[in-house]
């Protein structure tokens, strides 16, 4: 099963197809070096990277940046894929919708200026036990979203609470999320009849969730899938993975009466490897489905972000996949291996990333989406 | 709130959110009903590293509705959440029959094989080993007796869940008991879900059993 998504220019890519023949494997062979090749060079130069920078720490990125609002065109291009990997079910969901405020009808991008109501919505979703949460994720958040920040605009606070607002509707709309799983997934459950599973209390899903509009990214986390920016050449994570044993998560675990035991590796009550996430009714209040949430301004030095699932995460680097991700939106990539990288779209880029997640004995399913957020590179050519 | 943890009279005669309801001369006898059970059924002989425990569970199903979930050995996923496929080897259900189980995603296993040690329909006793898998779960021993009782005078049923199990390395007795038992404590809440919408749904006079 795989799904690409295709940038903005319609530039689906066309990657990993199997073939029975002896030429495609040894096709297939040449591809899998070129991939790696391709990694460990990013590891390269990553580590040459933390070197420099550690070498001349007195320059800093920050260089008393302008107070003048700045803003940007939201997103120059997307592109997304999704696949089962070397799992039986797939159960990573991705949801991407342009101008998402645009579906609440209050227009309200239309009356104010400064991108209000541009904003743009990115989601990766990493179900467990089933796929229902992950997909009403897929199909709900970005609603739910947009009615809670219209609520809070049309209420018209001042424009300096619009972080604040942001945050207080991610929260919102977590909650609501959480809260409409448990009982559309319970309601869905009636049938004992032996054809449907009893399972509906152990579904869950993490949620990261990035809006980019033209001056600001917000992203809002809920588990181990994570969001990662690409500035000025280094990464920089937007979300912290609620790892049970992450140390405040830990505490928060316990207080709730919990337990975290290390039972292949560590898990809430022994269970769950994630300490929250949407969903996952019999673990409340252990795993908690209250996401953290960020809201970074947008600087010149932007160039991507890339949202995945831990299929990504657990077997590539932040720094490893944005040099990656890098090097292909440069158009670099395609020059060097033109008969393994077929462009240098951010579909191309999300692609890329995913089958060297699958190259490096990822186990899980794998969904990443790519955001550029300013051109690496003249399309023009 | 399912309440996994602490509370919620769990524990062999814990009966202060059992059955009952009759006060405590009736809270006393269920009790003293429990511990026969767990004295007569649930016997565990555990060695030096490995942990025992027993939990038990009060539904308001009658407890032929109750049995037959708790029975089939073949279709464990009727109430079991964690189980999304199960496969009998060989296909007839007899004692030292094995299933293949597979466990959903999310959890710390994919598979687990376990045989069928004991199925007594008259005494209403069900017992099974793991005896493969990838799950941390070594010579793992389960014994499931369901007991007819009243609730609310009502026909109601008590599921007494008890096992023993190797600690593996790099864990304590207890921290295995715990994860055991949080487990055991979801299938029960589940099978006590599943049997009460099967009581709804098709409703048997008071005195049948």
């Amino acid at each position: 099963m795989r799904e690409t998504g295709a940038t903005d220019e319609g530039h689906a890519c066309e990657v990993v197809v199997a073939g029975g023949d002896g030429k495609a494997a040894a096709a297939r062979r040449r591809r899998r070096l070129e991939l790696r090749r391709l990694g460990l060079a990013a590891e390269d130069d990553a580590a040459a990277k933390r070197i420099r920078s550690v070498k001349d720490g007195s320059s800093s990125d920050d260089s008393s940046t302008e107070v003048v609002p700045r803003s940007w065109p939201a997103c120059v291009s997307h592109g997304s894929v999704s696949v089962i990997g070397r799992r039986r079910e797939m159960e990573d969901a991705v949801a991407i919708e342009r101008t998402f405020m645009a579906s609440t009808g209050d227009g309200a991008g239309a009356i104010r200026g400064g991108g209000e109501g541009e904003e743009d919505f990115f989601a990766v979703y990493d179900g467990h036990g089933g796929s229902r949460v992950a997909e009403a994720c897929r199909k709900r958040m970005h609603v739910v979203l947009a009615e809670e920040v219209s609520l809070r605009r049309l209420r018209g606070q001042s424009a300096s609470g619009g972080d604040v607002r942001w945050k207080e509707a991610m929260l919102a709309s977590f909650a609501r999320m959480d809260g409409e799983v448990v009982g559309s997934v319970a309601a869905a459950a009636p049938r004992v009849d032996g054809t449907e599973p009893s399972g509906f209390r152990t579904v869950g899903s993490t949620a990261v969730v990035a809006v980019v509009g033209r001056r600001r990214i917000v992203v809002a986390n809920c588990g181990d899938s994570r969001a990662v920016l690409s500035r000025g050449g280094v990464a920089l994570p937007l979300s912290t993975d609620h790892k049970p044993d992450r140390p405040d998560e830990l505490e928060r675990v316990e207080a709730a009466g919990g337990r975290v035991i290390n039972w292949n590796g560590y898990r809430v009550l022994g269970v769950l490897a994630t300490s929250r996430s949407i969903g996952d009714y019999y673990l409340k209040p252990f795993v908690s489905a209250e996401p953290e949430v960020r809201v970074v301004e947008r600087t010149d030095k932007d160039e991507f972000l890339i949202l995945a699932s831990d299929g990504l995460w657990d077997v590539v680097s932040n720094e490893v996949a944005c040099k990656i991700a890098r090097n292909c939106l440069n158009g670099r990539a395609a020059s060097m291996f033109p008969e393994s990288v077929s462009g240098s779209s951010a579909a191309d880029a999300a692609a890329l990333l995913a089958e060297l997640a699958v190259s490096r004995g990822s186990r899980d399913n794998i969904s990443v989406v790519v955001v550029e957020l300013r051109r690496l590179k003249s399309r023009a050519a | 709130m399912v309440g996994l943890v602490g509370g919620g009279g769990w524990r062999v005669g814990d009966d202060a959110a059992g059955g009952g309801g009759g006060g405590a001369v009736a809270a006393g006898a269920a009790a003293a009903a429990e511990a026969e059970h767990m004295r007569r059924l649930h016997s565990h002989a555990p060695g030096e590293h490995q942990c025992s425990s027993a939990l038990v569970k009060h539904i308001k199903a009658p407890v032929h509705l109750v049995w037959s979930l708790v029975r089939s050995f073949d279709q464990p996923q009727r109430y079991k959440p964690f189980v999304s496929r199960c496969v009998v080897r060989g296909g007839d259900l007899e004692i030292g029959s094995v299933r293949e189980v597979n466990v959903k995603t999310g959890l710390p296993a994919t598979t687990s094989t376990e045989r069928l040690e004991l199925l007594d329909d008259d005494e209403h006793i069900l017992s099974v080993k793991f005896v493969g898998g990838d799950h941390r779960l070594r010579n793992y021993s389960s014994i499931v007796t369901v007991h007819p009782e009243s609730i609310d005078g009502r026909p109601g049923t008590l599921v007494i869940e008890s096992f023993v199990v190797d600690v593996p390395d790099g864990n304590t007795k207890d921290e295995t008991c715990y994860f055991v038992e949080a487990v055991i404590k979801c299938n029960l809440t589940s099978l006590a879900e599943v049997s009460e919408r099967l009581a709804v749904q098709s409703p048997t006079s008071p005195l049948e059993q």
